[in-house]
């Protein structure tokens, strides 16, 4: 098991945004946690980037406990995040936005080799390269933020709600290169997603979240007719054919 | 035409001054989103390294009897010394609280520094002659005469805008910087060291400082515990009205409001020109009421709604 | 403990009040019964001080914008007090600047606080309009700049305010009870103004500048109604202060009175009435307090004493304290309502840092 995820709960103050969420993730997979709205869905993601500090649970990463991480050394251990609305550094490059995503490392021909990798698989950022990255299109900027995280050289990516602001066809091909990722490169992805049916058809596990609470997990292939998640989602189920 | 020159340097002399100043403040803000209210203090205590501690009114040369090459790395080292200390000590421990907050922290901390320096140097001002020969003038062209420092302070300037902007621009620890500024928690989310950002921004806002007090110190020959105040006011001014967050923007800022003063200086009629910082401050009202973000327009300052 | 009756209703809505004006009221009898010619100085200028930090309360507690200018409009109510109190003999010869009428003119020194406090205040009302846009801590450097240059334009201006000499022979009217008097109605005006709705939508706009306007606070107008009044109550603290002394200088209206009044509302509790008074007297005693250890402290046959200006160091070290373990001061920017239970409209009282 890659990330344990054991029975966290996360505060904003008074306010409890999760209340004993247990995640486990093997290496190599695509998990998707789908929810609703303020279900606590990027508060998971900030806990595990030790943005947030849990205040009771625990997490571990490859076997090792993040109590007490700063989000540098979770960087650092080889989890990138790539958050919601992307994050991209209007101010620098789209070259210097790779760059950053550098420097947890330190073997400078593996990070140029790197490099040229992410600008292969992303040809729009080779030909922008030099560009501010705040002229980027929202797809653009999305490939851009996922091209940092790989710089990072992770062993588990995660990314909070890739389709957010983007058209369908964009989001078609962000999904596209997630899935080419895990393929090729043995990624393991954590996927935050609001469309039940995109996480359906890309994750081998999917985690329904409403509330703060995990109402369901399982197999994305055994939940494909979408009745089980509907009912964890919404919390009511649908008669007859299921669509999101 | 001769005198425009004068004139013309004189305003450049005035806004490196003013420009140094307020990138010093412009760095720790865009970092830090502190608005460092000691910056005035860095200053004085650069300026004051240089004489032997005493209560005596002409003061003694002490760091400042020593040789530039090793004048300088003293003074520099001893503000950023300071610098760094208050990094650890003040801002990083109210590093979560609101800008305001830091705001006040920094007040107190400069109120602090103010009195160590009253309490070590004596609250009178001092006379301090050092590299006076830098006064005489140099022939520029015919009817032309500027006292040397002047030109060194523009080009001393120049060089350390030069050296900052390739620092920022080519170095690893520049972008880093950079990126830390617009988004801190991306950066940290990346693996950026954030205390290793904050402390290198602290340090070359020190460097910056410890330039300010030595050029000061030459110009004027005084030394009194409240020099550093009406700089970093104008310092503060210039990167406002250049536009906050913005490193250009308070150069930009700095170069506009020396050139403002000296302006003024020369066209204002003579009862009017002791009140000289009076309209300064008028104009940099009015610039604020027509363009409240600022000259130069910078994204990482805009509030998102 | 629920009051049921409208009488009581009243009195809890005014506990802190009641209660901080009581309270202060004992101190100063006290204080006066016990002490001596010394401690009734201390006592004065602390009240004085306390007409001060409480005008800071208005305005920074309500809008949320530090305001680093406010000993400004102290220095011009000072001055514009004392050019109507002073012998017109002694003007001719110090400021002759004054016009005719000033120069000839001379008032009763309620009048002519009254006078100051008012001229603070249009000041404030022509300046505010401008600087009132502005939004955080652009507008905090707004009110510094706006403080460096009444200085600086006080200091030039020596025919009107005697420039870098002093002002003697200002003729001693501040006791103990007048500085009382001046505490209690500004912290009566105080107390009422943060209950009105006009302190609410500031407020408002403190907690949440976008969402205020989008409910219709025209919040550049409640800026500038919290800056007037505050800068009327300090004018007149200028002008006791002024008659306090007995003489004027235009330094004294510089950086140790801004961060010592500063330092006085952020230790008590920036958003708080109550912060303002406690922390003001709680610095006061904290000040003398170490001015004793800087004059010697005798300890069985030891000198303990302290180098000059350490106070000063104490008292910056202090706040840093506070700013660091306690930022939203010691009352924790509620007001003191015990035994009541208190209403949620005059208190953040969801413990948040300031």
């Amino acid at each position: 098991m890659l990330l344990d995820v054991k029975d966290i709960h996360v505060h904003y103050g008074r306010l409890a945004a999760l209340r004993g969420i247990s995640i486990s993730i093997e290496e190599g997979e695509i998990a998707c946690i789908v929810g609703p709205n303020g279900a606590g869905k990027s508060t998971t993601l900030l806990a595990i980037s030790a943005v947030l500090k849990p205040t009771e649970g625990a997490i571990s990463f490859n076997g090792q406990a993040l109590a007490g991480m700063s989000p540098e050394q979770v960087a650092e251990m080889g989890i990138s995040q790539v958050p919601e609305g992307r994050h991209i550094f209007t101010a620098l490059s789209v070259e210097e936005n790779l760059h950053v995503g550098a420097a947890v490392r330190k073997d400078k021909d593996k990070i140029r080799k790197d490099f040229e990798r992410v600008l292969e698989t992303f040809p729009i950022l080779a030909e922008r390269r030099k560009q501010s990255a705040g002229k980027l299109s929202g797809g653009e900027q999305q490939m851009l933020a996922i091209g940092r995280s790989l710089m990072t050289s992770p062993r588990l990516m995660t990314i909070d709600e890739p389709s957010l602001g983007l058209a369908p066809k964009i989001v078609d091909r962000v999904y596209e290169v997630l899935v080419d990722l895990q393929r090729t490169r043995g990624l393991t992805l954590l996927i935050v997603e609001q469309s039940a049916e995109r996480a359906l058809k890309a994750a081998d596990t999917i985690y329904v979240l409403r509330s703060g609470e995990i109402q369901l997990r399982g197999k994305a292939a055994e939940l494909q007719d979408g009745k089980a998640v509907h009912q964890a989602y919404f919390g009511f189920s649908q008669p007859g054919k299921v669509e999101f | 035409m001769a005198y425009a020159i004068q004139v013309l340097i004189d305003a450049l002399s005035l806004g490196s001054f003013y420009a140094l100043a307020a990138l010093g403040i412009g760095l720790l803000f865009g970092v830090l989103r502190l608005i460092n209210f000691a910056h005035g203090d860095f200053i004085t205590i650069g300026a004051y390294a240089l004489i032997i501690p005493s209560a005596a009114t002409q003061a003694t040369l002490f760091i400042g009897d020593f040789a530039p090459i090793v004048l300088i790395p003293c003074i520099v080292a001893i503000v950023v010394i300071v610098a760094l200390i208050s990094e650890v000590t003040v801002f990083r421990p109210l590093r979560s609280a609101s800008p305001a907050t830091l705001m006040i922290g920094s007040f107190a901390l400069g109120f602090i520094l103010q009195n160590l320096i009253i309490m070590i140097y004596s609250g009178r001002p001092k006379a301090v002659g050092m590299w006076s020969d830098l006064s005489a003038g140099v022939k520029l062209m015919e009817g032309v005469e500027v006292p040397q420092l002047q030109l060194i302070i523009i080009s001393a300037t120049l060089i350390m805008l030069t050296s900052l902007v390739l620092f920022l621009k080519r170095t690893k620890y520049g972008i880093h910087m950079r990126a830390a500024a617009e988004d801190f928690r991306m950066a940290r989310m990346l693996g950026v060291k954030a205390n290793r950002v904050i402390m290198l921004a602290v340090a070359i806002s020190g460097m910056l400082a410890a330039a300010v007090s030595m050029l000061f110190v030459v110009q004027t020959g005084i030394l009194d515990f409240r020099m550093g105040l009406p700089l970093m006011l104008f310092a503060f001014i210039a990167t406002v009205i250049g536009g906050m967050g913005s490193l250009v923007g308070a150069v930009v800022g700095g170069y506009t409001v020396g050139a403002v003063s000296i302006l003024l200086q020369t066209f204002l009629p003579s009862e009017f020109r002791a009140f000289r910082d009076v309209f300064v401050f008028a104009f940099v009202i009015v610039i604020l009421l027509l363009r409240p973000q600022g000259l130069v327009m910078s994204r990482s300052a805009k509030e998102r709604v | 403990m629920q009051p049921k009756s409208a009488g009581a209703e009243l009195l809890r809505e005014f506990w802190p009040l009641i209660v901080l004006s009581i309270g202060l009221t004992l101190v100063v009898v006290v204080i006066q019964l016990i002490g001596d010619n010394i401690t009734s100085r201390t006592l004065t200028e602390a009240l004085i001080r306390m007409v001060v930090v409480v005008s800071l309360y208005i305005f920074i507690g309500n809008s949320g914008i530090i305001s680093f200018g406010h000993i400004g409009f102290m220095m011009i109510g000072a001055y514009g007090t004392a050019w109507q109190t002073m012998d017109p003999m002694i003007k001719d010869i110090f400021i002759p600047g004054l016009p005719g009428f000033m120069l000839d003119y001379s008032s009763h020194w309620i009048l002519a606080t009254l006078a100051g406090g008012l001229l603070a205040a249009l000041v404030a009302l022509i300046s505010g309009y401008a600087l009132m846009r502005l939004s955080g801590i652009v507008a905090s450097i707004g009110t510094f700049a706006l403080f460096m240059s009444f200085y600086s334009f006080y200091l030039q201006w020596s025919t009107w305010t005697a420039g870098q000499s002093t002002l003697p022979n200002l003729p001693v009217t501040t006791t103990p009870w007048v500085g009382l008097a001046f505490s209690l109605v500004t912290m009566l005006v105080a107390f009422l103004y943060a209950r009105s709705r006009f302190g609410l939508a500031l407020r408002a706009s403190r907690e949440d500048e976008v969402a205020a306007k989008a409910a219709g606070v025209n919040v550049t107008f409640q800026r500038l109604i919290a800056f007037t009044i505050s800068a009327f109550f300090c004018g007149m603290a200028g002008g006791l202060y002024g008659h306090f002394l007995g003489l004027l200088t235009v330094d004294t209206f510089y950086l140790p009175v801004t961060f010592i009044t500063l330092a006085m509302l952020v230790v008590g509790g920036m958003q708080s009435l109550s912060g303002a008074v406690v922390g003001t007297l709680v610095i006061s005693f904290l000040i003398e307090f170490l001015r004793k250890f800087e004059a010697g402290f005798d300890i069985g046959g030891v000198i303990l004493d302290l180098p000059s200006s350490s106070a000063e160091v104490g008292l910056g070290l202090v706040l840093l304290l506070i700013l660091i373990f306690r930022p939203a001061g010691l009352t924790r920017n509620a007001e003191f309502y015990w035994p009541w239970k208190p209403k949620v409209a005059l208190a953040t009282f969801s413990k948040r840092q300031s």
